[in-house]
């Protein structure tokens, strides 16, 4: 009995308990212990277990590839299935997954049942839903899989957005969510069906027979062997279906421009945003490209506006962080910078850079979307910033367990984040010197580094420093156990969670200590890092320049000092003031978000709506026309022809002789007869 | 021998009758005569060419004819039978409830 027979079991065991919590919390609601947080609890719980114990037999080199259910089984073509590939990236990604899962609902019964909400059945079936939707998409094998549950992360996101359906906002910025990422998935389903017509494969790795291949290789053979792809030349073909696919990438991972659903999404509970930030709908994006990054490694041109779109969001995204006076939406923007940090790393070549900062990112978001849910809760669900301060002493976890996060979020040595943030921008640094494009994506990053340090310190000093602004803030409501013990979990990973990939350490001192890059070269053949790097060079003309390590750590430590050095002059005061004034009209096109909304709100209406009027005339006019005349010919013939029937049978029998002779006369003339 | 010709030409004498029969007339017995004679026109032919060809196919045909023949009439006589309870008649121009 091996771990991975109970593999399909870490998504089963979140589904099972929203069908309970959904059916209990129906029809016998009072015998749901905690409104359902119990059971969603224990499955996720569960989940992470078993995702910690798949771990085992992955770090001894075994693998797992399992078809467990065909839909389509086609001999010819391509066959549709449900499948589970455990391999380093996917047992990586569960666990984190299945960890941030279980830790917002223990979360949650502090923010939620705590806090007197009601409708918490469908909130917890809800939040299982939503976790069985993410674990399942980790552990799919094709991509045609893969896709289906991308939207059912975004189905869930949607719900729980809008958890709060009785009020405006929650559920427009849950619509908002919803057809932002629509629009993005739209493209991924192009990308889907065109790979399935490309290379009649959805699978991920090649699968136990020589039958299965996978599309990666698959493309990456007609790439070596000059084959056409779908009519058109493999290099352009593999970046427009790499392209397409991306368009979901972009809209999950809220990456510009089609990052403005995010911030909105902060109606939702809090406990929801962290789920929704660090591990499952925003994640599921750049996890995407990660998966397939063997196919993303044979187009430099992809590979290239993956950097860029990366590096640009990273930078914007921070900069509007600035000015923002929710504590959420700092966070948010936050998210949206480093999200494009990951897309940075990727691009740039630095496939393990970006998996590590995807793995430190998603322990110090939750946990600063925690700690700011138990702010929230401390200041009766106040978010405004300038509404608080003096929390520090008043609440030593959330402040000292913030803080580490904080630290994390603007890279500061030696917290987690600094180590990822840090190996994606030397990975970017070292492939731009061959590659100017590269390196303005990484002078965005870099840039934004300065940004970073400056709105997640302004963000703990007016939270927490200072003195109380308000007497809520001064007297604020007590949290309990079930708040503080994820707090704590988190913030221990994200302190120490950069000791699995410590590569500068490793390249002054010479002690072996990238773990990662040794954990991530095992897997599938054609699907590991050390298979990616050849691919780089070999495929895209990706070269590392030679380059010391410590010079690019210094300073992006160096960036992120000067910001947070900068938030400690303006904020870290008693009673600090708003600084934004001084921006002058950069601060309202900040405040405004670089007018992002209005401009696709006018991309709707201004433009897209005047198209769909013209091609409902078209519709209503020729298309329609054309069906309607061809009715009303019909129409109009049958009325005239069904005077003949006049129900006099003489007539009819007139009509049959009439008939005989004609035909007689016919057949006579063009027989001959006369 | 008398010449085949002769019975074609009676054959399509008595199909004539029963076709004019059928414009016609307006009784529904007679129409079922007329019918009666076409049949018979059909099957004046169908055993003159058997005689003709030396084949008795055609004759054994022309015996089918006379029982489909009887079964027209009984079904026929039904149909009149209702036609009469119906409407008191049976002129066949009278029920004109089956039109547009």
């Amino acid at each position: 009995m091996s771990a991975f027979d109970f593999a399909p079991a870490i998504p089963l065991l979140p589904f099972a308990s929203f069908v309970a919590i959904l059916i209990i919390g129906h029809s016998a609601p009072r015998i749901l212990p905690k409104g359902g947080a119990i059971p969603g609890s224990l499955a996720t719980g569960g989940a992470l277990l078993l995702s910690l114990w798949l771990l085992l037999p992955v770090s001894a080199g075994q693998y797992h590839n399992e078809v467990f259910y065909s839909w389509v089984a086609a001999e010819e073509t391509f066959s549709l299935h449900l499948g589970v590939l455990i391999d380093p990236l996917s047992a990586l990604m569960a666990v984190i997954v299945s960890l941030v899962s279980f830790m917002v609902f223990v979360f949650s019964m502090g923010y939620m049942n705590d806090e007197g909400e009601t409708g918490l059945p469908r909130y917890y079936a809800e939040l299982s839903l939503f976790s069985f939707s993410m674990l399942a998409f980790v552990i799919a094998d094709n991509l045609l899989m893969a896709f289906m549950f991308f939207e059912l992360v975004g189905l869930c996101s949607y719900l729980l957005i809008g958890f709060w359906f009785r009020e405006d906002a929650p559920s427009s910025a849950a619509k908002k969510a919803f057809l932002v990422t629509r629009f993005g998935d739209y493209f991924f389903l192009v990308g889907t069906v065109g790979i399935f017509a490309a290379f009649g494969t959805g699978r991920f790795v090649a699968g136990e027979t020589e039958g299965m291949r996978s599309f990666p290789v698959l493309a990456e053979e007609a790439l070596n062997q000059g084959h056409q792809i779908l009519g058109l030349a493999p290099e352009t073909a593999i970046t427009l279906l790499g392209l397409a696919v991306l368009g979901g990438v972009v809209g999950k991972s809220a990456q510009f421009p089609l990052h403005t659903w995010l911030p909105d999404a902060m109606e939702g509970p809090t406990p929801v945003s962290a789920l929704i930030h660090a591990a499952t709908m925003v994640a599921a994006g750049v996890y995407l490209v990660a998966r397939m990054y063997g196919f993303y490694a044979l187009s430099p041109t992809a590979l290239g506006i993956i950097a860029l779109i990366g590096g640009f969001t990273a930078l914007v995204a921070a900069t509007m962080g600035v000015v923002k006076r929710e504590i959420k939406q700092v966070l948010a923007y936050s998210t949206i910078s480093q999200y494009g940090y990951i897309m940075l790393g990727l691009g740039a070549g630095g496939y393990v850079a970006g998996v590590f900062h995807l793995t430190t990112h998603a322990f110090f978001k939750a946990l600063l979307f925690l700690g700011a849910g138990s702010v929230i809760v401390a200041m009766h669900h106040n978010e405004n910033m300038w509404d608080m301060g003096g929390l520090r002493d008043k609440m030593p976890v959330t402040y000292y367990t913030f803080l580490a996060g904080s630290l994390a979020l603007a890279g500061i040595f030696p917290f987690a984040g600094f180590w990822s943030k840090d190996e994606v921008l030397y990975e970017t640094l070292i492939h731009g010197l061959n590659d100017p494009l590269l390196l303005i994506a990484y002078a965005f990053g870099l840039v934004a580094v300065f940004f970073t340090g400056f709105y997640t310190f302004r963000m703990v000093f007016l939270t927490f420093h200072g003195e109380p602004r308000t007497d809520t803030a001064a007297d604020p409501h007590p949290v309990r156990w079930n708040i503080k013990l994820p707090l704590v979990v988190l913030g221990t990973l994200a302190t120490v969670a950069g000791v699995i990939n410590l590569a500068p350490v490793e390249k002054l001192t010479g002690i072996h200590l990238t773990f990662l890059h040794d954990w991530l070269d095992g897997g599938f053949e054609g699907a590991n890092a050390h298979h990616y790097l050849e691919l780089l060079e070999g495929v895209a003309g990706y070269h590392a320049a030679s380059l010391g390590a410590l010079g690019p750590a210094v300073l992006s430590l160096a960036v992120a000092l000067v910001g947070a050095g900068l938030a400690w002059r303006l904020y870290n005061v008693p009673d600090p003031t708003e600084h934004t004034a001084k921006l002058g009209s950069i601060q309202t096109l900040l405040v405004h978000n670089y007018y992002q909304d209005e401009y696709q709100v006018w991309l709707a209406e201004g433009v897209t709506l005047p198209l769909a009027r013209l091609a409902d005339k078209f519709d209503q006019g020729v298309v329609d026309g054309v069906v309607n005349a061809t009715s009303s010919i019909s129409l109009l013939s049958g009325s005239r022809i069904k005077r003949l029937q006049t129900g006099v049978v003489t007539n009819y029998a007139a009509l049959l002789t009439l008939g005989l002779v004609a035909l007689i006369l016919i057949v006579g003339i063009y027989g001959g007869w006369f | 021998m008398i010449p085949t010709s002769y019975y074609v030409l009676l054959s399509v004498a008595v199909f004539c009758i029963g076709v004019f029969g059928i414009l016609t007339r307006r009784n529904a017995l007679i129409f079922l005569m007329s019918v009666e004679l076409m049949l018979n026109a059909a099957n004046i032919n169908l055993v003159a060419f058997s005689r003709l060809f030396g084949n008795l196919t055609g004759q054994v045909f022309s015996l089918f004819v006379m029982a489909l023949a009887a079964a027209e009439v009984a079904i026929g006589i039904g149909i009149i039978l209702v036609l009469y309870r119906n409407f008191n008649d049976v002129d066949v121009t009278k029920p004109v409830t089956m039109r547009w």
